[in-house]
């Protein structure tokens, strides 16, 4: 079954706009029922794999909400990609975890936490992953410098 | 340094039983003589039990992909050897293929076959380094040191045709730095002979080897639902039985033209993922064997000035030289150059860990707007809780060779 | 001459400090702190065609307790950094440090929020190995410089 046919049967209202690119299909969602989409694209379609997770952020870029969750899917058995792409506002920067569908989303999630500051609801253990526990800031925003805040220089020095 | 993580047992439950044992909370830190990198695994024991394993990445979180919104794209290359430091030939090779996926180019098919030929030659590398690394980790010392030797005639063949031992940074964006040398067949089949005396002095000394197969036997087996819902790739995914393969399912850089099979494993256990590697190292070597007899000839670089730039003899001949000499100098000006048209990309490859993936984001100019990298290795570590919790604390170090986490790759 | 005239045949005379420094210039035991690409050229460089164990470090110990010379290799992140600065804290004197490759010298390609830039900044240390990753001939060539400096130092310095 094709994704697109099959998001846009049960979500029409969800849908933002879709298309194929280089055979993958993509589809432009809401967030609010992120959570059913995915699991009838895993159910239905046949999706099975969660490739990838990671979030895009298109600050002053022009487009209504600043930050995108993508999602790449694949299926093993038919050997079909799809990417879902949900908005999400600056706002509130909160989306539904797809923790409970596949198993390879808890670390995506607590990168995108970790690096961009977008909460998952309902994730099992949101912290972060890549960087120390005590940081402050979320890197990969657009309006965060390259070089840090002085994070890097801010260790004891050694005393022999 | 974080604080040791605090259990959800009452004393009660602590001292339970006759004896009052008590669970003990192992630090297997990120400094540790099992060579794969910065990883830190809490490991919670019962006895020899592991009960609990909860892995912290992070100690090698370089912050690759924000510097490479600072850069051009074949800037980027450079950042991209330093991923997957085994295999820095496969990982460049994917980004080129991803952009010139996103500029709608194809390249040509001598700079097709050379990619080929590199990439087999770079996932032999890695196998052959994870299988040694596998077999120290379980005592046998000697694999590592045969394994070496290979790994430095592969130095040998990488620095005469790219210049560099470890960070080759090789491809372009529509071609390649430059033409392989005219001895490279020659080498190439002079490894490919001693290579392959080495893979089965290898298997001679492990497959029978009553120590090795009691340790990888029957450690952590995963049914094939279970890899597919973790986002397993590569090797693992093949030892459980799925013949998922990117170059054959979605073929890139005339990988359509080459016969070699997938090898696929039983239960998806340590010994299967050594089977799988050794295997996939026999089929590289056919593969190679297929490049080197049907090379073409011809250009490498896409005939396009506004990607590649033109050789230095357009720039120095009289009458006609000013065209080459606006190109050269154009083409590293701001604004100018690689400029993507604006649009996103997901594009895979093979690499010899599993899928590496490549998100793009384009925002028509010369730097990347979002440059992501879906890294085997992260998803591989997220199922080692699952592989390791009910078994033995000596099963964690057999399963944690086996999967090899490459720790570059993982926090990049 | 003097005092070696009077002693029998097969007997030398030294200062002891000499002696000291060339027993620990020639046994120097590396302890890897390998993070990155430059722990792969390290392992090349321990393996069979750039022998380190030429050099006396024919047993790389992994516990910083019963080591003297620690090589870091790799580029150090922010979260590293403490665990680098523990396991030095956690070597024993006399103990030399070389810092292998330009992410350990100086941050290397990655200017950013997330790699320290030098570990010198943070850690004593005794040579530099440009590079990235540089050569095993390099990573000799450092080892050679360490034995020069130990043999040059006092062991009054490292009481």
């Amino acid at each position: 079954m094709d994704p697109i046919e099959a998001v846009k049967a049960k979500y029409a209202d969800q849908v933002l706009g879709t298309g194929t690119h280089a055979g993958q299909p993509w589809i432009d969602v809401k967030r609010d029922r992120i959570v059913d989409i995915l699991k009838t694209l895993r159910d239905d379609v046949g999706l099975d794999m969660l490739t990838d997770l990671t979030a895009v952020d298109h600050l002053n870029q022009g487009l209504p909400e600043r930050f995108a969750v993508v999602y790449q899917f694949y299926s093993v058995k038919d050997n079909v990609r799809a990417r879902v792409k949900a908005w999400v506002p600056e706002a509130d920067p909160t989306i539904d975890s797809a923790s409970a569908l596949y198993r390879s989303a808890p670390w995506a999630e607590r990168e995108v936490w970790d690096l961009y500051g977008i909460k998952f609801n309902g994730h099992p253990d949101l912290k972060r992953l890549m960087l120390p526990e005590n940081y402050e800031g979320h890197p990969l925003r657009k309006d965060y410098p390259l070089t840090g805040r002085g994070e890097r220089m801010n260790f004891p020095r050694y005393v022999p | 340094m974080t604080e040791p993580r605090k259990t959800v047992m009452s004393v009660e439950e602590e001292l339970e039983g006759d004896l009052g044992t008590r669970r003990m909370i192992v630090n297997f830190g990120p400094q540790h003589p099992a060579t794969h990198g910065t990883l830190r695994n809490i490991i919670e024991l019962d006895g020899e039990v592991v009960k609990k394993l909860e892995p912290e990445i992070g100690y090698l979180h370089s912050g690759f992909e924000k510097i490479s919104e600072y850069r051009t794209y074949n800037q980027t290359v450079t950042v991209t050897d330093r991923m997957n430091y085994l295999s820095p030939l496969c990982n460049n090779v994917g980004f080129s293929i991803a952009v010139e996926e996103m500029m709608g180019i194809q390249a040509t098919p001598r700079c097709a076959a050379i990619r080929v030929a590199l990439c087999e030659l770079s996932r032999i590398a890695d196998h052959i380094i994870s299988v040694g690394l596998q077999a120290m980790d379980l005592g046998a010392f000697t694999v590592m040191l045969w394994t070496f030797i290979e790994r430095e005639k592969l130095y040998d063949i990488f620095e005469n045709v790219t210049g560099a031992r470890l960070t080759t940074s090789y491809t372009r964006v529509g071609g390649l730095l430059r033409d392989v040398p005219p001895d490279f067949e020659q080498m190439v089949r002079k490894f490919m002979v001693e290579c392959e005396k080495t893979i089965g002095e290898i298997e001679a000394v492990l497959n029978g080897n009553r120590i090795f197969l009691d340790r990888t036997q029957g450690t952590s087996p995963i049914p094939k639902d279970v890899a597919i819902s973790f986002g397993l790739t590569g090797p693992l995914l093949r030892a459980c039985g799925v013949p998922y393969d990117v170059r054959k399912a979605r073929p890139y850089s005339g990988y359509e033209n080459y016969r070699f099979d997938v090898i696929t494993g039983e239960n998806g256990d340590a010994w299967n993922r050594y089977c799988v590697r050794v295997a996939e190292m026999k089929e590289s070597l056919k593969i190679i064997d297929q490049v080197l007899k049907t090379m073409p000839q011809g250009p490498i670089y896409v005939d396009d000035p506004r990607i590649v730039i033109p050789p230095k003899t357009a720039m120095n001949t009289p009458g006609g030289g000013m065209e080459g000499l606006i190109y050269h100098f154009k083409n590293y000006m701001l604004g100018h150059g690689v400029c993507p048209p604006k649009g996103e990309v997901y594009s895979s490859t093979e690499a010899p860990n599993g899928e590496l993936g490549f998100y793009l984001v384009s925002d028509g100019t010369q730097r990347p707007y979002r440059w992501r990298v879906r890294p085997p290795s992260l998803y591989n570590y997220q199922a080692f809780p699952y592989m390791t919790e009910g078994g033995l604390l000596s099963d964690v170090v057999a399963v944690l060779s086996s999967l090899n986490i490459i720790a570059g790759e993982l926090d990049r | 001459m003097g005092l070696e005239s009077m002693l029998p045949d097969g007997v030398l005379t030294s200062r002891i400090e000499a002696l000291v420094n060339w027993g620990r210039k020639n046994s120097l035991w590396p302890m890897p702190f390998g993070t990155a690409c430059c722990a792969i050229e390290l392992m090349g460089t321990l393996s069979s065609r750039y022998d380190l164990a030429r050099f006396g470090a024919e047993v790389i110990r992994f516990s910083p307790r019963q080591a003297d010379l620690m090589i870091v290799s790799g580029r150090i992140a922010l979260k590293m950094m403490p665990v680098l600065l523990k396991i030095w804290e956690q070597m024993p004197e006399p103990k030399w440090c070389i810092s292998m490759g330009a992410c350990a010298s100086c941050g290397g390609i990655f200017d950013n929020y997330a790699m320290i830039q030098g570990i010198d900044r943070f850690i004593p240390v005794d040579v530099y190995i440009p590079g990235c990753p540089p050569r095993p001939e390099s990573v000799i060539d450092a080892v050679m410089e360490i034995q020069k400096k130990v043999e040059r130092e006092s062991i009054k310095q490292r009481a």
